[in-house]
């Protein structure tokens, strides 16, 4: 028997599902740059970003993906980043931006 | 004369030329070709009289360390120069006593045993006097050490640094050396007379005879031991910082690639005498739990151990580089140890517009704002209008989009990945014939100057609004107002700039004077060179640094850097001005209208 049709579905990529276990290598990004956890998606560090004027990286979305265990992007984003730090100074949280972004485009993905 | 009591120090003194040579010779293997021809071209040349002069002076005289701190100098000086004199007496005496030049070493040092009564000629009392003397300014060096280290106050240094089990050990029998030669003497003096004044009045004591000998045997104990210890620890550097500034004057360059056991950065490390004068100048030091300051650097290297956090969290301030005695370029080696930290960052930059230009355009300046002008529109507007008032044409390359100049990347440790962003700046200043570079931020000017290789001088703003004031092209009423001026790293300490932003304040109102500035001034707290440091540790500097700044009660805090403007004027009370902005924006200092002025132009004048 088919269940009942609501006339609409849960996207499965929208569901955000906090019991999902981090990765090892993002945990490790998490604990060595323990001021991630402080962004609030505000997109200051967007809003003035230079790699984010020429390409897809926005670095709020990259800690939203993180949080959200969205990975598959993360590396290959950051990777446009300059190291400028403009975004550190936008941001309100204090979030070691440059740190992070050093962290995530070393990792070893598997 | 070959006393058995002296094997204890023949030993331990061969031994440390046996490891000295090996490991200074494991060093040398590191040099590059271009390095050993360096050496070989300047060996006989005046840079090794040059060389000797600056070793007579810093290495034993340690004028540097006296200048900083008179207290600290003297007890460095003391210990070297007094010590330096002992072994030119020592050999004088055994020359002058047996007619050769060439005596076994221990011979000089335990002289006062084989020949406790010199025949009381002239020369010999003088000899006997001045060998005491010496031995008297060693003990005081070791007096002051000893308060040093139980109370540091005493000697006006906040912070002393902390030694590993090897230092300690080392510097324990030091401490015993001298006060033992100065017993054993004694100890002859009293049994078989002879000695001079010092002697004479320790000589009283109750000597018996039976520890005259054993007191010599601690003495050459002690003295074989420190010799031992000498190559692994960090009296290491005693040896090591003669031999770097012969290396560094014959123009030996650091090796593209830090390894901690090779070429002149070897040297560099291991010239570090632990003496702490970097501790009390780093901005940073007492704020948080961070004890990343040079001292801790160097020692995790020279150990091997791991250095991510000394080398992350430090702000590039250049403060402990300035003051530091011995000369280590402690910025380099920083960044070259980044280099090795993160080699396996990943950039990709070619998204980054490149330039093409047929036609370049002419004109006088090119203004450059960077990336930090961006976030500081009013400094680029400011810097505008002083243009267009004094009639200048230019070109803001950065106007649009901006590139980086490199710089925070190149501090990140990815020199390479900094070349993307050095050359499209590059071709894009050269597509333009101007006759000047000028850029607002002084973290560009210092890369533009370092590393760009460009066709046209560069200026930082404040040098050119300067030169223009002299040549009469910009006027001001001098006011009654006070200015703080802070000095930014990257322009005071990196290029010596003091003066100029200075002078262009004096045309505006009053400089006050500060109780650290110039060389000493403390970094605003944002320095694009810290990688880790925490942004509440950040804070407490810059309220450090403006406590210094308010002192006084300055109407304005100016300073020359839109990083250091924005970083203080978060939390500063006092309002802060970049210094084209106090040349524009204030209402006292009113600009003097030439009644022939002509219209000003406005924007890209042509
Ligand atoms: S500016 Fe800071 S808080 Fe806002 S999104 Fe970016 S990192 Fe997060
Ligand atoms: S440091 Fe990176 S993320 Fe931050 S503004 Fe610059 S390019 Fe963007
Ligand atoms: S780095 Fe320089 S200032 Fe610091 S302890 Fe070593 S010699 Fe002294
Ligand atoms: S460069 Fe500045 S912040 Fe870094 S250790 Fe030296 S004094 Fe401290």
């Amino acid at each position: 028997m088919c269940p009942l049709n609501f006339g609409y579905s849960v996207s499965e990529v929208k569901v955000i599902d906090l019991n999902q276990e981090k990765p090892v290598w993002l945990k490790k990004i998490f604990k060595l740059e323990p001021s991630l956890y402080r962004c609030i998606s505000c997109g200051n560090c967007a809003a003035i970003c230079t790699a984010g004027h020429f390409t897809e990286m926005k670095f709020y979305r990259l800690c939203l993906n993180a949080f959200r265990g969205q990975t598959s992007e993360l590396k290959n984003n950051a990777k446009a980043c300059i190291l400028c730090g403009k975004c550190q100074f936008a941001c309100p949280r204090g979030v070691n931006i440059r740190h992070a972004i050093m962290l995530i485009t070393q990792i070893q993905q598997p | 004369m070959m006393h058995p009591f002296t094997i204890p120090f023949v030993v331990g003194f061969t031994m440390m030329f046996i490891v000295l040579i090996i490991r200074y010779s494991n060093w040398f293997r590191g040099f590059s070709i271009e390095n050993r021809k360096r050496i070989a071209n300047h060996m006989f040349s005046r840079k090794t009289i040059q060389a000797l002069n600056e070793i007579f002076k810093e290495s034993l005289l340690h004028l540097k360390i006296y200048k900083t701190n008179p207290i600290l100098g003297y007890m460095h000086m003391s210990f070297a120069f007094g010590w330096f004199l002992l072994i030119v007496g020592g050999k004088l005496e055994t020359w002058y006593y047996t007619g050769n030049f060439v005596n076994p070493p221990q011979y000089a040092i335990f002289f006062r045993f084989f020949h406790p009564v010199t025949e009381a000629t002239t020369i010999h009392r003088i000899f006997d006097f001045y060998m005491e003397f010496s031995l008297l300014i060693v003990l005081s060096g070791l007096a002051i050490a000893m308060v040093k280290r139980i109370r540091k106050r005493v000697t006006g240094i906040k912070n002393t640094t902390h030694h590993t089990r090897a230092n300690r050990f080392a510097l324990t029998v030091l401490w015993f050396i001298f006060p033992l030669r100065l017993l054993a003497e004694s100890a002859t003096t009293s049994i078989h007379g002879g000695g001079s004044y010092l002697t004479k009045i320790t000589s009283t004591l109750p000597f018996h005879t039976t520890v005259e000998l054993p007191l010599w045997w601690a003495y050459s104990i002690s003295l074989g031991m420190f010799f031992l210890c000498l190559p692994f620890s960090r009296y290491l550097h005693i040896p090591t910082e003669m031999i770097t500034i012969l290396l560094k004057k014959w123009g030996v360059k650091p090796e593209l690639k830090l390894t901690t056991n090779k070429g002149l950065q070897a040297f560099e490390i291991h010239s570090c005498s632990g003496c702490g004068i970097c501790l009390d100048a780093c901005p940073a030091i007492g704020v948080g739990n961070n004890k990343f300051q040079s001292v801790y650097f160097i020692n995790e290297m020279r150990n091997g151990k791991d250095h991510y956090k000394t080398t992350g969290l430090c702000l590039s301030c250049g403060s402990c580089q300035q003051s530091c005695p011995v000369g280590i370029k402690l910025e380099p080696l920083r960044i070259a140890a980044r280099e090795n930290l993160n080699s396996t960052m990943q950039f990709i930059h070619t998204y980054l517009p490149s330039k093409m230009i047929l036609w370049p355009e002419t004109t006088n300046v090119i203004l450059y704002t960077g990336c930090m002008g961006r976030m500081n529109p009013r400094t680029t507007k400011s810097i505008k209008k002083l243009l267009a008032e004094a009639n200048i044409e230019y070109i803001h390359v950065d106007e649009d989009e901006n590139i980086c100049c490199g710089r925070p990347m190149a501090l990140a440790g990815a020199k390479e990945q900094a070349e993307i962003m050095i050359s499209r700046n590059r071709d894009i200043i050269h597509s333009y014939n101007g006759k000047v570079l000028v850029t607002t931020c002084p973290i560009c000017f210092k890369q533009f100057k370092n590393s760009y290789n460009l066709n046209l001088p560069v200026m930082h703003h404040s040098m050119y609004i300067n030169q223009l004031m002299e040549k009469g092209k910009l006027k001001r009423h001098q006011s009654e107002l006070n200015f703080s001026y802070h000095d930014p790293c990257e322009l005071g300490r990196a290029f010596n700039c003091y003066d100029a932003p200075r002078e262009v304040l004096k045309h505006a109102g009053n400089v006050i004077q500060l109780s650290m500035e110039k060389e000493k001034s403390l970094c605003c707290g944002n320095n694009m060179g810290t990688i880790l440091l925490k942004r509440e540790d950040r804070q407490q500097i810059t309220d450090k640094t403006l406590t210094v700044l308010s002192k006084n009660n300055p109407d304005y805090i100016v300073t020359s850097c839109p990083v250091c403007k924005n970083t203080l004027s978060q939390q500063s009370s006092i309002p802060v001005k970049d210094i084209a902005e106090v040349l524009t924006e204030l209402p006292g200092i009113k600009q003097k209208k030439e009644p022939s002025a002509s219209p000003l132009p406005q924007g890209k004048a042509d």
